[in-house]
């Protein structure tokens, strides 16, 4: 069986490390574009002088020392990188499984349109600021997509250019939000939740969710007691923009020449 | 990747975003509707409103990683400084309700056409901050 991952960061080495000891799992892909940092050290299982070398690269020989004979290919692109789309969609098209370990709202999308294109399962692990939770979502072929989910759970995106809006009456009026990062040891609580859940959709299992957010900590005013799971079934919104029945069967050309015309019409309005 | 360099992209733009940009603009009088093109990689939609008393122009772009990312209005009239407006006179639109639900911006549910509402939104709330000094959204941030 094919896995392909995306990222290898301190979440999804630890993803990795349990599903590769799965004897059902022959064959990986992983795709991460980073180098490993001084700064990723403390937080993840690759030794420090590993720093400097392609994150991909130290993943495949981490898995090779235990599994030897894995076949495994790796990618150190970005995964949203426009001239190794075509690859990424092959590698996907053959899987059976996708991983998803990445950090940004924009990749998460990107994932799971290239995992529904190809009616892949997969699932995502999400650890929140400063370690005090994380989510684990599975996404199932015909189920809700990220975007079904990101509507249902109110997720908002933080623009790259957001900054506290000018406030003239008061200067001080706002504070740019600060980022607490996590502990090792709260990345590898959502990160074997998301293996768990994984190997359990592998074998055909019913998880009983699509969301599932797990507090660490008590944190008032968000989490009223830690380790009490919430589980969220979120269906697949039938007016959902992201996946929703709006399927134009048009392609290449002639989505193209469809898209050139609607635009004339728009021009001269 | 943009908007138009994906398949994904370019059906979002033609079976949800242009249809809803024309249905905008069906009835309405030629000053107040919606010209869309293509710039480079974004989509460039230039338009009127009058939420009270004045006509201003404006223009949203929806750029590469659109509907992700929001789109990004500006105000092309000139007009005070004020409250709630970014450098190079972008509208802050996705801050300024006292409740989430009317202050987020939703991939899966809004189109290009909910900003211009909140364009709308935002020029009515300048009126009155024009006139009385206070924003009337207490809760915006």
């Amino acid at each position: 069986m094919m896995i392909v991952q995306i990222g290898v960061g301190s979440g999804g080495i630890i993803v990795l490390d349990l599903l590769m000891r799965d004897p059902r799992i022959t064959q990986l892909v992983l795709i991460d574009p980073d180098r490993y940092e001084a700064h990723n050290v403390h937080r993840h299982l690759f030794p420090a002088d590993g720093v400097g070398r392609l994150k991909v690269d130290l993943a495949a020989e981490w898995v090779k020392r235990f599994r030897p004979e894995m076949t495994i290919q790796t990618l150190p692109v970005d995964v949203m990188a426009a001239d190794a789309q075509a690859t990424i969609n092959d590698l996907i098209a053959e899987c059976a499984f996708g991983i998803g370990a990445v950090d940004t709202e924009v990749a998460k999308f990107h994932v799971d349109a290239l995992m529904r294109r190809h009616q892949r399962p997969w699932t995502l692990g999400e650890v929140l600021s400063g370690g005090i939770g994380g989510w684990v979502h599975a996404f199932t072929p015909g189920g809700a997509c990220y975007g079904c989910v990101a509507s249902h759970l109110r997720r908002s995106v933080t623009l790259d250019h957001d900054r506290p809006p000018a406030n003239y009456a008061d200067a001080n009026a706002t504070v740019t939000e600060t980022r607490i990062p996590a502990s090792r040891s709260a990345i590898s609580v959502i990160a074997s939740l998301q293996a768990t859940c994984t190997q359990e959709l592998l074998s055909g299992k019913d998880i009983g969710f699509t969301s599932l957010l797990l507090p660490l900590t008590k944190v008032d005013g968000i989490f009223t007691e830690s380790l009490r799971p919430y589980r969220f079934q979120i269906p697949r919104s039938p007016e959902c923009f992201v996946c929703g029945a709006n399927q134009e069967t048009l392609s290449g050309g002639e989505l193209d020449a469809a898209l050139d015309q609607a635009l004339a019409r728009l021009a001269h309005e | 990747m943009g908007l138009f360099d994906t398949e994904v992209g370019k059906r979002r733009l033609l079976t949800v975003e242009l249809p809803a940009i024309e249905k905008y603009n069906e009835g309405r009088s030629s000053q107040f509707r919606v010209q869309a093109k293509k710039v480079r990689n974004s989509l460039v939609l230039t338009y009127h409103l009058k939420p009270c008393h004045n006509t201003y122009q404006l223009e949203t772009r929806l750029e590469a990683n659109y509907p992700i990312i929001p789109p990004i209005t500006v105000i092309k009239t000139p007009i005070k400084l004020c409250p709630h407006l970014l450098e190079g006179q972008t509208l802050c639109l996705w801050r300024q309700s006292s409740t989430r639900e009317a202050s987020r911006w939703d991939a899966a549910k809004f189109t290009v056409v909910f900003a211009i509402q909140a364009a709308w939104r935002w020029l009515a709330c300048y009126e009155v901050w024009h006139s009385t000094g206070d924003w009337p959204i207490p809760d915006a941030k």
